[in-house]
């Protein structure tokens, strides 16, 4: 394909090694998503975006193996008919730890990515939302609870971003803006979440996945689908929300028991649970809601992160300026329109084609 | 996860415990009164606490070289465990086990190992004998990121899951087997891939932090105790010492332990949290550190004075009859 439009376009790639490890294999039947699996994802995308153009891909060091994976297979010959762009590490000790991903992100703006290439959870995306900026993301799954992020085929993926990183697909044109939930404790910033922010009764972070329906006590969303697997879902089943609608919703919860109105809804992987309804309310884009509980935690993105004690104020704020998406079905659209998959040849037209006639 | 306030209150005595019966070690090992070798737990105390916790007098587990966070955390004397590793008549073993083969088997405590990877297969009997007796026990095989590779492990795995075993591999990923990385000698890119393997769940969690770990092993326990049957479990965690007391560690990062006792305590993290959050005051934590201090002062002392095994000790214990 033409890619004159490429030089010296880079993606940055985020695979997060922990992803899909945590306690909801054991409680529920979470998937299992295997770093091999991340690995082959990450060289599918490269071949990718190597067909595209970009002619450099900058990646988050790791101390899980992944990495010295990706070395190894840098060793190898590449894949024949595949043309990889340079392959190239951030330069920094990974902590093996969230740390590692905002780090990563940060370099990665500062070296002009055009997109980033994000594998990982809803928690995976939530971490690079906060370092991204306007660097649009490309969000694949292989995570527990994904909502964020789209099962897609990695190959596709590569594609869309390498298209809007060497500028064949204008970024306005691609990229959608999304929502995202602010949290803010005792007046300051305090995190961000891209889905649903939760508050419940549990007293400690722990194993941090949140899956038992007892305790929930709100439920904010930025957006919900009636088709999205966590907490979302108990605001999709009840009142649907596009990712792109200018409102959330936030809604106070109570047990089962003691509501006029109780969903069913499937909470975690495997999990599908009675929650009771209270209230369901509105959520107006840069309207903040003091949270009712004392002493709780905050889960974002079905993660709890937050501990909060009845000295702390916890404020939580919907606002527009959460983190550019790359929409994949429509940057592929675009570029099948534009031909741009498509070369003609000096091959006249008809000459070589078999026909069943001709034989 | 709920955990009261005694709860809180003997989790943090647990693991200091740990801490200071090991760095008191530390320093006794180097003056040489210390007969065999001793593998220290330090740094390591939220993995043996946030387990022990949940086990009851019906519940077995075994341990590794590095076995006296997991024996206190199963309820070993702590005098009697000092007086062992001094070799010591009034041990645990009378003396003749040490550090590498301190066990107590009146409180489920199946022994440290000398055998990298000898816990596993103990941890399938226990299972079964809970298994068939439905005494309602569970089985935990503490093993480190070296016996996640030996032939022995693999085998339990198997045999647990076949059997649905009511037991626990909890893989102490500290990096290191021995001198070896784990990153250059274990196969798989992370330890919970071959979970799926032997047909049961694998999980990873963070070492450091005890409200982690004490979840998710609550939640393992749990599912063993109801027959869901075994499961693996990462802990990813760091020592503070070497392999051994001695090991010069010269494969080790120049500040490497430096940086991790700074930033990764696990008693400085929950010390943090619980004070954060005003469920315990500094100073009920500050006693428990006195009395602790006290403690394992008075075990040294009794110890060291301690008559040694005679002659006459020497043919006894050899066979055990069942």
């Amino acid at each position: 394909m033409a890619n004159n439009q490429a030089r010296g376009a880079k993606v940055g790639v985020v695979a997060n090694p922990a992803a899909g490890r945590d306690i909801r294999r054991l409680v529920a039947q979470a998937s299992v998503f295997p770093i091999a699996e991340k690995r082959n994802m990450m060289t599918r995308a490269f071949s990718a975006l190597g067909t595209t153009g970009v002619e450099e891909v900058l990646l988050m060091p790791d101390g899980s193996g992944l990495s010295d994976r990706i070395q190894r297979a840098l060793k190898l010959p590449l894949p024949e008919g595949q043309t990889w762009p340079k392959i190239s590490f951030i330069d920094f000790e990974p902590e093996d730890s969230p740390a590692d991903t905002l780090r990563a992100v940060k370099r990665m703006v500062e070296q002009g990515v055009g997109a980033i290439i994000v594998l990982g959870g809803d928690g995976t995306n939530r971490l690079v939302a906060r370092a991204a900026g306007n660097v649009p993301l490309v969000s694949l799954s292989t995570g527990t609870n994904n909502v964020f992020p789209v099962m897609r085929e990695a190959t596709i993926a590569g594609l869309a971003a390498g298209l809007v990183a060497t500028g064949q697909v204008d970024v306005a044109e691609a990229c959608y803006r999304n929502k995202l939930l602010r949290l803010e404790v005792n007046g300051t910033p305090s995190d961000l979440a891209l889905v649903d922010l939760c508050i419940s009764d549990e007293l400690f972070v722990g194993s941090k996945a949140l899956w038992r329906a007892e305790g929930l006590d709100q439920l904010f969303v930025s957006f919900a689908e009636a088709d999205a697997i966590g907490l979302s879902s108990i605001a999709g089943l009840i009142r649907p929300v596009s990712r792109r609608a200018p409102f959330g919703l936030w809604f106070d919860l109570c047990a089962p028991v003691q509501a006029a109105r109780v969903v069913t809804a499937p909470i975690a992987p495997g999990i599908v649970v009675d929650v009771g309804i209270e209230a369901v309310n509105s959520f107006a884009l840069g309207e903040a809601v003091l949270v009712r509980l004392g002493r709780g935690v905050v889960a974002l993105d079905g993660e709890r992160e937050v501990e909060f004690s009845p000295a702390d104020q916890v404020v939580v704020r919907l606002a527009e300026d959460g983190p550019l998406s790359i929409d994949i079905e429509r940057t592929m659209m675009l570029a099948a329109q534009h031909g741009l998959f498509v070369r003609n040849t000096p091959v006249a037209r008809g000459a070589g084609v078999r026909t069943a006639q001709g034989g | 996860m709920q955990l009261s306030k005694a709860d809180l209150l003997k989790a943090y005595r647990m693991m200091k415990t740990i801490r200071e019966f090991e760095e008191r070690l530390h320093v006794e090992f180097a003056t040489g009164e210390i007969p065999g070798f001793v593998h220290l737990y330090a740094g390591e105390e939220a993995s043996a606490t946030g387990f022990c916790m949940h086990l009851d007098g019906r519940d077995k587990i075994a341990s590794t070289h590095r076995g006296h966070g997991h024996s206190i955390g199963k309820g070993c004397d702590v005098d009697a465990m000092m007086a062992e590793i001094y070799g010591k008549k009034s041990g645990l073993c009378g003396g003749k086990g040490g550090s590498m083969h301190i066990a107590d088997l009146d409180k489920g405590m199946l022994g440290a190992n000398g055998i990298v990877g000898g816990g596993p297969p103990l941890i399938c009997g226990a299972g079964l004998a809970a298994k068939v007796l439905k005494t309602g026990g569970v089985a935990i095989a503490f093993v480190g990121d070296g016996a996640f590779n030996q032939g022995t492990t693999a085998e339990s795995l198997n045999l647990a899951s076949v059997w649905r075993l009511p037991c626990l591999f909890v893989v102490e990923n500290n990096g290191y087997a021995e001198a070896t990385s784990s990153k250059y000698s274990v196969s798989c890119d992370d330890f919970t891939d071959r979970a799926a393997a032997y047909s049961m769940p694998g999980i990873a969690v963070d070492g450091h932090d005890f409200f982690a770990v004490y979840e998710a092993a609550g939640e393992a326990i749990k599912r063993a105790r109801s027959g869901g049957g075994p499961s693996l479990i990462e802990v990813k965690l760091n020592r503070y010492y070497g392999h051994f007391e001695g090991d010069a560690q010269t494969y080790r990062g120049v500040d490497e332990v430096k940086n991790i006792r700074a930033t990764k305590d696990c008693l400085v993290l929950f010390r943090r949290r619980v004070e954060g959050a005003k469920l315990l005051d500094a100073s009920e934590l500050n006693k428990i550190d006195a009395d602790v201090m006290a403690q394992i002062e008075n075990a040294v002392k009794k110890a060291k004075a301690a008559p040694k095994p005679t002659a006459a000790d020497l043919m006894t214990d050899v066979y055990v009859s069942y």
